[in-house]
């Protein structure tokens, strides 16, 4: 009998202890963020995903490189169109040859851990990325340069071995870490990053949340926030709700569904920001019958550009009038190939396909894929186009994609899908869309477009300073490829963010980056 | 009477015998985790998809992709791989992941302990309220009890979990302001997911527990301790109940085993940080030696959960015993 008891009276003791234990490490934890929250000088920030790594130089994601933003600068920086403007320097030179980049330093800088920020220090950086080929801006400019020259402790010369017109968006990427943290290797660099920004690194739980703090020493001296708590929120539900709570502050993006509920709410206000995000099918402009121009322009004539907006983002976008989404260095308005049945049918006529023809179309799972592959669907059955829709798990599509090491091997006919590059960055939105030498596995020219002329630009145009001459080429880049339709020409999303109103100061850019550096509450 | 027997039976052989079951138990698990090791490593690597591509990103030339895959190691022979992979292992040493380039230690071990949180809370009150609703179900079979019991029980199993976890947050979070729409700060955020995921256990658990005990209830010894004037609320407790509980503890082990998996959906609805999201979001990144490591430590998981279960059956039935 006792022992049955001893027996029974043990396991409970076990299972509470287990239990007390588990409440307990939660509860400190737990006590910590509500004493905070009572100063209401701690903003929360609710964003879609989670962040992949605090490494600048080694971050391909938007949302990582948002909170990276907060605690790190680059040289040069953006503002809230995505206009390149000066950050740690204070002046900056290209020489005519498109080879040397000379940056005057900001002076009185100091990293959160105490380092001085100066030429070295830059140097170190920039030496990291030239060295280390696994990371990600090496290979996006890094790797050409050949010297750097420290003139003084606040200017430096920076000199590449051939032209790279995207150079001045990589100062912007290459934040610039404290020396002392470099030396401690690529592992404490993405977890744990020491910058010059307005906010410094607290504390990072993986998928929880990332909090920095206040940096007083900061350069630009302003009153901003205490604290900021980045936590992603892959549920457009959830995020919606934490933004009603007042749980969160600002949250990015806003999912178009919840709109209308969250108009009538005071305490909230709704920002729509036109993005870079262009959507577009690419037409394998080499596999027949899709190269016969005619046939491309009659399935631009045959969508209803409006529609599809409306259809894939709740009416949140822009026609896509250009190669190039408008907010975009360069852009130039071509006009929209507005919905004419007719004249679609005229040109398949004229091209002998009066009675239409079987294609295929691919795209990735998401729903809101589907639901653009099946819009295109029906809007190119009215012409006799009879689409079957593909749509494969994001890897298997890649693979099927850039696994074709020549144009003949490709079973891709059309593809459904999205571009987004900086808005500085005019480069990165044509070069690997429309150059002759990226077509896969060498880059995204999906739609084998190939065009002498236009090769012939894109090569002029990088080696080009001379801002008018770029605008120039870039014109005539835009109207020949519009002409020549390798894509569905689709849109351009606008991004919905929600704020509280007594949010100040939270900026959230064409890419989706959100600048936080004057972040207040009220 | 029976008590004492049963509690001898279990202790009878000492200790010591438990100790060498238990030893017993862990050394055959070698041989299980090295097969194990050998089908999740191969298998991860047939998923059609290729993480340097993933790595260098969209706009990456193919030289790009090479370095990376070379900088990965996946440019190697697959069993070159998996020898590397396991002599890390055996050195302690889970890899790192290919998307953040982090220790997927480190990785592990924020959103290790929020998860084995969850699956307790979410298990203690199915067992609690699952086991009180099938006895009563039981004990009051065909009366209003056992109607509002199974009701309840099937709207539990019937509600899609995406579903209740956003009516819940309507309720106590919006509407309400009781509990945070999610993370995993403070015993309050643990309340809501710890709901969602507990109700369909539970009203499975009161199913099956409702079931064996109306078994049990028509078997002999309980009709010879009833003639024997026990009291009904000795009988059904001591005698019926805990004869009955076989079938539950199974299931309850293996939801148990599923739970510590980590739940996408409920990680997903209160962006809670546990295991299931990782695991998802490593797979769809081709993150082939987080997905690896993940799925290892799932299956020691499992492993261990079927010991206890193996040890809560012969305290239950001193029948099953175990051979040392």
């Amino acid at each position: 009998m006792r022992k049955a008891r001893y027996w029974k009276i043990l396991l409970l003791v076990i299972i509470s202890a287990v239990l007390v234990v588990g409440c307990s490490s939660k509860e400190s934890s737990g006590e910590k963020s509500a004493g905070s929250k009572t100063e209401s000088k701690e903003m929360v920030i609710a964003v879609n995903e989670n962040f992949i790594s605090m490494d600048p130089h080694n971050t391909g994601d938007t949302n990582s490189n948002s909170v990276q933003s907060a605690m790190l600068e680059g040289l040069l920086g953006f503002d809230q169109d995505g206009k390149i403007i000066k950050k740690l320097a204070v002046d900056y030179s290209v020489s005519d040859n498109a080879l040397e980049y000379t940056f005057k330093l900001r002076q009185g800088v100091k990293f959160h851990d105490g380092e001085a920020f100066n030429a070295e220090a830059v140097k170190a950086n920039y030496e990291r990325i030239m060295k280390d080929d696994s990371l990600r801006l090496n290979s996006r400019g890094f790797s050409l340069i050949t010297q750097i020259d420290v003139i003084n402790d606040y200017e430096l010369k920076i000199t590449l071995k051939e032209p790279y017109p995207s150079m001045l968006t990589r100062f912007v990427s290459a934040k610039i870490l404290s020396p002392k943290l470099l030396k401690e290797g690529n592992n404490n660099i993405a977890k744990k990053p020491v910058g010059t920004g307005p906010f410094k690194f607290v504390e990072w739980v993986q998928g929880d949340h990332l909090t920095v703090e206040r940096f007083a020493d900061y350069w630009d001296k302003k009153d901003r926030v205490q604290k900021i708590t980045y936590k992603p929120v892959p549920e457009n539900g959830s995020r919606t709700a934490m933004l009603k709570t007042g749980e969160a502050h600002v949250i990015y993006p806003l999912p178009s569904q919840n709109i209308k509920e969250l108009e009538s709410n005071k305490d909230i206000k709704i920002e729509k920001i036109p993005s870079t995000i262009a959507r577009y099918v690419s037409i394998n402009t080499m596999k027949k019958p899709f190269d016969d121009p005619r046939v491309r322009q009659a399935m631009n004539y045959a969508v209803d550009k409006n529609a599809f907006i409306n259809v894939v983002n709740a009416g949140f976008g822009l026609p896509l009038d250009s190669i190039i989404p408008s907010k975009t260095l360069h852009y130039v308005k071509q006009g929209v190939y507005e919905q004419n049945i007719e004249k679609a049918k005229q040109l398949l006529k004229e091209a002998g396909l009066e009675k239409g023809f079987k294609a295929e179309i691919w795209g990735n799972t998401n729903s809101d894929t589907m639901k653009g592959m099946q819009f295109i669907q029906q809007q190119l059955k009215a012409i006799g186009i009879d689409v079957e829709i593909k749509s494969m798990e994001e890897g298997t599509l890649s693979d099927e994609i850039y696994g074709a090491q020549k144009p003949e091997d490709t079973k891709l006919q059309m593809w459904y899908v999205s571009w987004s590059a900086y808005p500085s960055d005019t480069t990165n939105a044509t070069r690997p869309l429309f150059y002759g030498g990226s077509f896969p596995p060498n880059g995204a020219n999906t739609a084998y477009y190939k065009n002498e002329q236009v090769d012939k630009w894109i090569e002029e145009v990088g080696k080009t300073v001379d801002p008018a001459k770029q605008a120039e080429i870039y014109s005539n880049i835009q109207s020949t490829i519009y002409k020549d339709t390798p894509w569905i020409f689709l849109g351009v999303d606008e991004i919905l963010a929600g704020k509280r109103t007594n949010v100040e100061g939270v900026v959230i850019e064409p890419g989706g980056g959100i600048d936080v550096t004057n972040a207040n509450l009220k | 009477m029976l008590k004492s027997y049963r509690a001898k039976g279990f202790f009878r052989k000492g200790l010591l015998t438990v100790l060498q079951y238990i030893i017993k138990r862990i050394f055959e698990m070698i041989p299980i985790l090295f097969i194990v090791s050998i089908l999740i490593f191969f298998f991860t690597h047939l998923i059609p998809g290729d993480p340097a591509r993933l790595v260098a990103g969209k706009d990456a030339t193919f030289e790009e992709v090479a370095t990376i895959r070379e900088e990965l190691g996946l440019d190697k022979p697959i069993w070159e791989q998996y020898v590397t992979y396991m002599g890390n292992l055996f050195q302690g040493d889970l890899g790192t992941s290919l998307k953040t380039g982090l220790p997927i230690m480190d990785m592990f071990v924020d959103r290790f302990m929020p998860s084995i949180y969850l699956t307790l809370f979410s298990m203690v009150w199915a067992l609690v309220i699952g086991l009180l609703i099938g006895t009563l179900s039981a004990v009051f079979k065909n009366k209003w009890p056992d109607y509002l019991g199974m009701v309840s029980a099937v709207s539990g199993i019937s509600l899609p979990g995406f579903w209740l976890g956003l009516i819940l947050i309507q309720i106590f979070s919006v509407q309400l302001g009781w509990f945070p729409t999610g993370g995993a700060d403070g015993w309050k955020s643990y309340v809501l997911p710890s709901l969602t995921l507990g109700a369909g256990i539970m009203s499975m658990l009161a199913r099956f527990t409702r079931s064996s005990l109306l078994e049990t209830l028509k078997a002999d010894f309980i009709r010879t301790g009833r003639a024997k004037g026990l009291k009904e609320s000795i009988v059904i407790p001591k005698h019926a109940l805990r004869n009955s509980l076989i079938p539950v503890v199974t299931i309850a082990g293996l939801q148990f085993g599923f739970l510590l998996g980590g739940s996408v959906v409920v990680e997903t609805v209160f962006s809670f940080p546990g295991m299931g999201r990782l695991l998802i979001d490593s797979i769809s990144f081709r993150d082939y030696p987080v997905i690896q490591a993940e799925l290892l430590l799932f299956s020691i998981e499992f492993i261990m959960v079927n010991l206890v279960v193996d040890i809560l059956y012969s305290y239950l039935n001193p029948k099953i015993r175990y051979t040392a």
